[in-house]
Order: structure tokens, then C-alpha cells, then sequence
């Protein structure tokens, strides 16, 4: 009876988990399996299930459209976390210095993260207004562009993706910047002033002390964040819906197209699952890469 | 610590039990009182639809409208995630749109009312406008209004460039963009157009084909869209915003809805869209009110006008569980007086074609001379079951010509080749 009690405890959790996370996955993966278009109901039916096996998954793997969405989220993926990374820490490194209204500064550096990602998408898409827009503005002020010669940003493939991207960083640096000044708190600073009365240099106290202590956090915070950023929706459905031409096309708003626009309700869970393995390949490689550094 | 843990597990099962019970009970009260009728609803229409609530309810004691409004774009996918979440998230009455009819009879998604139309609404409506609610020689619902792409123009800007007609082909529309924009009568472009990527671009080049004379499919169903027609119309679409330069570059990102603020701060000189942007242009914080007049779509070609169709419907969905009160609503809505209201108020184009010569409707509508004679020029999009996959083949297609990554024969081959593979299907 002791020994039971403990899982007795846990029960309820377990019930949400498996009646929130575990039956839908199984169910979407059922899906997946068979050939569901259009019309949801026929899941009643079950004569109407017809069983097709991996051909959803081949359909997927040898069409183009796949790779070359795929090529698109995770050149999105790389470019935001690794600025949001590289920004977040130096801006995460300067605000762990004493220096006169930092608590102010801290609290303005979340702004950005406070908002919404509907608000952020729309914010964007107004910065970019090749009309009205203050990007524009602001480079026409600077002299970058001449007056009426503006730019859209939001008109070609690629310079779209790049505008996705800095609206992206806009918003997440934060997050990535109060994760890292969190484990930066934590060292104690008895540490640096052992290394100081050796005659350690200010680089090597970071590489030596800041930075192998400081990469569990950056573990979390890198998994985390390629998680969602591989995950991107809303900037895209609001700034670009896709476009122009499919060039801002990314796995999450193909499987919502497919599934929600066109009713391939099983193709759609494919790629879905497929999604899933690449966010679980980039954990594994992580805790692969960055926790062998830490033994 | 035991306590703190005992507690939790009872007060979490205490808040399961309570979510359980608190469901059922809501629904077993919505059978014995009012009825609650939930209808989804395009933005275009939905202050006027709020505003004639009241009118029903009073006449109908029992029976109460949950109106909620989406913008069109999200409409269709909120839809079909309504038809599949099962009975209780669904709506009763649904807003649809012509190109929808086939995927959504197909599919089961909304009821076959066929039995339930009067003589009445057999002779009196518009033939092309419960055309658009046909499938398969079932009718599915009763048209809200007739609309199609209007042309409209800033008539006080025109006559400061020295214009006193409206462009009749595309060359004029193109020459008179360019004397507005030297004389400094507009901000920047004389007009702007929505073609990003979402349906209102379909139905632009809709409106571009046929007026170049181009069509779908030919009689014989096959897919012709791709013709010479077609690609002189897009060539077209394209070079307004680059050779011409009268149509500004940020098109490729707007939608029609974005494009209607410029013109109403008189900003351009020209717009094409839906007929709601009547009411819109005139209402009394518009800075244009009264400048504004509809003319015929410009043509090329030889072709004198023609332009896309967008009419809608209010059907029934199939998990209604109140349909003869929701075809009441729907068959107020469709009503001669509730048409005639909205006509009046904003400004759309009636179901029934005795109101096209009611004379309070002439008089207080005089746009309505125009609009109706757009109403003979029109094309069509495809009737397909997999439109929307279709659709947005072609919307990339387009985009992909118009930001010059294809040709316009490239681009139209492309999703030709996309159409006929849906054909067979």
C-alpha cells in the first residue's frame, strides 16, 4: 500500500496526460494511416477507413513541395535562434553589470515579448508597408533609399523570409536574453575573484567560468526555441499568408493548408508527424552535443 | 505533507466532476427554452445582419441569434473546423461562398433545402443568383445578394485631370493613371489592387481574363485559361505595376479588403471591389462621400466589360439540430423588405429581380443603374470540388508572374497543369 500511494497521487495527472497528449497523438497517427479527405465524419464509419499504410508518408517524401518547405523552416529555424542567441546573450551579459537604472532596462527589454505574436505580426506588417511604413521612413531619413524609390519587403521570397526572421528575433530575444541573465545570477561571483587573483583575463573568466556553467540554461533555452521557432505560424499567416508565391511557405502552414484548406485531413497528419521528428531530432542532438561538453 | 497532497487529489477530482456535470446540464436546458440559433457570418455584412436581429427576434419570441462575424479570409477554415468538431462547437447557419458549393454539398457539410424554396422564391429570385447555392440540381440555401468586382472611380479627381468619362479599355485606364499621377492628383500610384495571396486575387484575375476576353474552361470543359487571352491578361496585370507603373508594387501584398482605405482617403483614383464598398465609400466619416460612381470594368480585346462574380449564401449546416428555425432566419433574411432594407442601407445588390425597377430603390440607389449592367458582363471561377487546392496552386503561380520569377505562360501552364490533374480526380 506504501508503495502504491505515491502513484495513487499522480493518478490525476496521468489522466490529463494521457487524455490531453496521448490519445490525440495516437488518434492523429491513426489518421495518418488512412485516406481522409474532405469529410471528417466518415471517422464514424469505420467501413469507410481505408487503410493506404506509409503511402501518405511516400506521397510526402519523394513530392517537392515538402523539401523544399522544409529547406525554407529551417533556414527561418537557424538564422532567428542563432541571433536571438547571440543578441540575447550579450544583451543578457550587459545587464548582469551594475550600472545606474539597469532594473528600468530590464523591465523595457520584455516589452517586445509582453505583446502578443498576433500584435508583433501586424506591428511588422505595418513597419514594412512599402507606403507607409517606417522601415522605410527611416532608411528614406537616412538616405540608404531616396524618397519614393521604396521598398517591399514583403514582395519577394527571399527578402520576405529575412523580414520574417527579424520580426521573429524582435519578439524572442527577450525570452533568450532573461533565460540567460537567470543562469548568469547564479554563478557565484566567488568565482570570478578566484580566477581574478590568478590573473585570469576577462575572456578567459568567460570561457572558462561563464560559459561552461552558463550551458544548461543555453541547452534549454536552445531547445526550446528551435522547438518553436521550427513551429512558426502566426507571423507567417499574418505578414505573408505563404507568400509571395509560396516563398515564405513553412511546415507548419503547409500542414494547416492541407489539412484546413484543402480537407487532406490524412496528409496533413503526416506532416505533422514528420514535423515532430525533426523538433525531437533537434533535442536529442542538443543534449547530445551540449551535455557531453558538461561531463 | 500528506495533507497538501490528499487535498489536491480531491479537489482536482472535485473540478473535473464539476466540469462534467456543468456541460451536460447547459445542454439539456437549450432544448425546453428559446432556441439559440449560432451563425457565422462574413464581416462584409454582419453590422447590417446585427442590426435586423433585434426585428427577427421580436417577430420570432423562441428563437435567438448568436451572430458571430469573421474577416472572409478566415471564414472558410473556421468552417470546415466547425463542420468536423461534432455537434456542440458547430454553427447552425452558415455564410458561403459560390466557389464553396461543391466542396461543401460534397462533402455533406450543409443541408439540401431544395423542398423547403416557395414558388415564390423559384420565380422571383434572380436565376444567376440561386444559381451559385446549385449542386447537382440541389439547391442548398438562399442568396444574400448579387455581387460582383465593381469599377469604381473618383469622379471629382477625374475632372481635375480633365476627364469626363470613366476608362473604357484597359489602354485608357493605363493613359488616364498616368496624366493623374503627373498632375499630382493622387498619392504616388492612381490605383492599387489586391493581389496577395488569398482568393481576392483569383477573382482579380477573374476579372482581367474575361475582359481580355478569356475564359476557364470552353464549352467542351476544357481547360482554355491558359490561352493567349490568359496570358495577355496577366502580361497585363504585371505590367500595370512594372512598365505602366500606374498600379502600385505593394499589391503583391495587400488583399482586397487593405486596398479600399486609400481610395476612400481619395488618395487613388480607381478601385475595383465587391459591392459592399458602396456603403463603405458613402458612409458619412468617408472622405469621398458622393465622388464616388460605378462604372463598366474597362476591356481589351474587342471585349467590352467583364468581371469576377463573389455572390454568397446563408446554408444550413448538416449538424444543426434546429433546422427549421435556422431556414427561418435565412428566409427572413432573404426576405423582399429585409433586401430592400439592405439595398438601402448597404448598398447591395438585391436577390429579387422585381427590386431592380422598385422606384424608392432607383431613386434612393442611383449607383444601382450602373451595377446592374455590370451584372451582364461576368466570368465565373471553376466550379471545382477541390477548389480551394486549385485555387491556391494558381494563386502562387500568379504571384510567382507577377514579382517576375515565371512568365505569365509559364506561370498559367502551371496551374492549368494543376487544374487538369484536379479534374481527374
Amino acid at each position: 500500500m506504501k508503495k502504491l500511494q505515491p502513484y495513487l497521487y499522480l493518478t490525476p495527472s496521468f489522466i490529463v496526460v494521457i487524455c490531453l497528449i496521448l490519445v490525440p497523438i495516437a488518434y492523429a497517427l491513426f489518421i495518418s494511416f488512412i485516406d481522409l479527405t474532405q469529410n471528417v465524419n466518415k471517422l464514424s464509419d469505420s467501413e469507410l477507413w481505408n487503410f493506404v499504410g506509409l503511402e501518405n508518408y511516400v506521397e510526402i517524401l519523394t513530392g517537392s513541395v515538402f523539401w523544399s518547405t522544409l529547406a525554407r523552416t529551417l533556414y527561418i529555424t537557424f538564422v532567428s535562434v542563432g541571433l536571438e542567441l547571440l543578441i540575447g546573450l550579450s544583451i543578457a551579459l550587459i545587464l548582469n553589470e551594475q550600472f545606474v537604472g539597469r532594473g528600468f532596462v530590464r523591465g523595457i527589454m520584455l516589452i517586445p515579448w509582453a505583446f502578443p505574436t498576433i500584435v508583433n505580426a501586424v506591428l511588422w506588417r505595418w513597419f514594412y508597408d512599402p507606403n507607409h511604413g517606417m522601415v522605410n521612413g527611416v532608411l528614406a531619413k537616412m538616405g540608404f533609399i531616396n524618397e519614393g524609390e521604396y521598398i517591399n519587403f514583403l514582395g519577394s521570397a527571399f527578402s520576405a523570409l529575412n523580414a520574417i526572421i527579424i520580426a521573429d528575433v524582435w519578439k524572442n530575444t527577450a525570452i533568450v536574453a532573461l533565460l540567460l541573465l537567470a543562469a548568469l545570477q547564479s554563478i557565484p561571483g566567488s568565482l570570478y575573484e578566484a580566477a581574478q587573483i590568478d590573473g585570469a583575463s576577462s575572456w578567459k573568466r568567460f570561457v572558462n567560468i561563464t560559459f561552461p556553467l552558463l550551458a544548461p540554461a543555453i541547452l534549454v533555452t536552445l531547445v526550446l526555441r528551435t522547438m518553436e521557432a521550427f513551429k512558426i505560424f502566426d507571423l507567417i499567416y499574418i505578414m505573408t499568408g505563404g507568400g509571395p508565391a509560396g516563398g515564405t511557405q513553412v511546415m507548419s502552414f503547409l500542414t494547416y493548408q492541407q489539412t484546413m484548406m484543402f480537407g487532406k485531413y490524412s496528409y496533413g497528419a503526416a506532416i505533422a508527424f514528420l514535423m515532430s521528428l525533426f523538433v525531437l531530432l533537434f533535442a536529442f542532438l542538443y543534449i547530445k552535443l551540449l551535455y557531453r561538453d558538461l561531463e | 505533507m500528506k495533507k497538501i497532497f490528499s487535498t489536491l487529489l480531491l479537489s482536482s477530482v472535485l473540478i473535473l466532476s464539476a466540469c462534467q456535470s456543468g456541460g451536460s446540464e447547459g445542454e439539456s436546458s437549450s432544448s425546453d427554452g428559446p432556441v439559440t440559433l449560432k451563425v457565422l457570418s462574413s464581416d462584409d455584412f454582419a453590422d447590417f445582419r446585427t442590426g435586423v436581429i433585434d426585428e427577427f427576434e421580436k417577430q420570432n419570441p423562441d428563437i435567438k441569434i448568436d451572430l458571430e462575424s469573421v474577416a472572409y479570409d478566415q471564414l472558410h477554415d473556421k468552417e470546415i473546423a466547425a463542420f468536423n468538431s461534432g455537434s456542440s462547437g458547430g454553427y447552425d447557419v452558415v455564410d458561403v461562398d459560390e466557389i464553396w458549393t461543391a466542396e461543401y454539398a460534397e462533402g455533406a457539410f450543409i443541408r439540401d433545402v431544395s423542398d423547403m424554396l416557395t414558388d415564390d422564391m423559384k420565380s422571383g429570385i434572380l436565376e444567376s443568383g440561386m444559381n451559385i447555392t446549385k449542386y447537382n440540381d440541389k439547391y442548398y440555401g438562399l442568396p444574400m445578394f448579387n455581387d460582383v468586382l465593381f469599377f469604381y472611380y473618383n469622379e471629382d479627381l477625374l475632372k481635375q485631370a480633365g476627364f469626363d468619362a470613366p476608362p473604357a479599355t484597359w489602354d485608357e485606364f493605363v493613359e488616364m493613371s498616368t496624366v493623374l499621377q503627373d498632375q499630382g492628383l493622387v498619392d504616388g500610384n492612381a490605383s492599387n489592387w489586391g493581389f496577395s495571396a488569398n482568393e481576392g486575387l483569383v477573382c482579380y484575375f477573374t476579372q482581367f481574363l474575361g475582359s481580355h476576353g478569356g475564359q476557364y474552361m470552353d464549352e467542351q470543359g476544357n481547360i482554355v485559361f491558359n490561352n493567349e487571352q490568359g496570358q495577355q491578361a496577366l502580361q497585363f496585370m504585371v505590367d500595370m505595376m512594372g512598365k505602366h507603373g500606374v498600379v502600385d508594387t505593394s499589391a503583391v501584398s495587400a488583399n482586397d479588403r487593405q486596398i479600399l482605405d486609400s481610395f476612400k482617403e481619395g488618395k487613388t483614383a480607381f478601385v475595383s471591389g465587391w459591392s459592399f464598398y458602396w456603403g463603405e465609400l458613402n458612409s458619412d466619416d468617408s472622405p469621398v462621400k458622393d465622388k464616388i460612381k460605378v462604372a463598366l470594368t474597362p476591356g481589351a480585346n474587342g471585349t467590352e466589360s467583364s468581371t469576377a462574380t463573389g455572390s454568397m449564401y446563408l446554408g444550413i449546416s448538416q449538424q444543426s439540430e434546429h433546422p427549421e428555425e435556422a431556414w427561418k432566419f435565412i428566409e427572413f433574411l432573404a426576405s423582399k423588405d429585409i433586401q430592400k432594407q439592405q439595398s438601402t442601407e448597404a448598398g447591395s445588390l438585391p436577390i429579387w429581380s422585381d427590386l431592380y425597377t422598385d422606384a424608392d430603390l432607383t431613386s434612393s440607389n442611383p449607383q444601382f443603374e450602373n451595377m446592374g449592367k455590370q451584372l451582364e458582363y461576368t466570368l465565373s471561377r471553376p466550379s471545382l470540388v477541390n477548389y480551394n487546392e486549385f485555387s491556391k496552386t494558381l494563386q502562387n503561380e500568379l504571384q510567382a508572374a507577377l514579382i517576375g520569377d515565371k512568365s505569365p505562360k509559364e506561370a498559367l501552364d502551371a496551374a492549368a497543369a494543376k487544374a487538369e490533374e484536379l479534374k481527374q480526380q
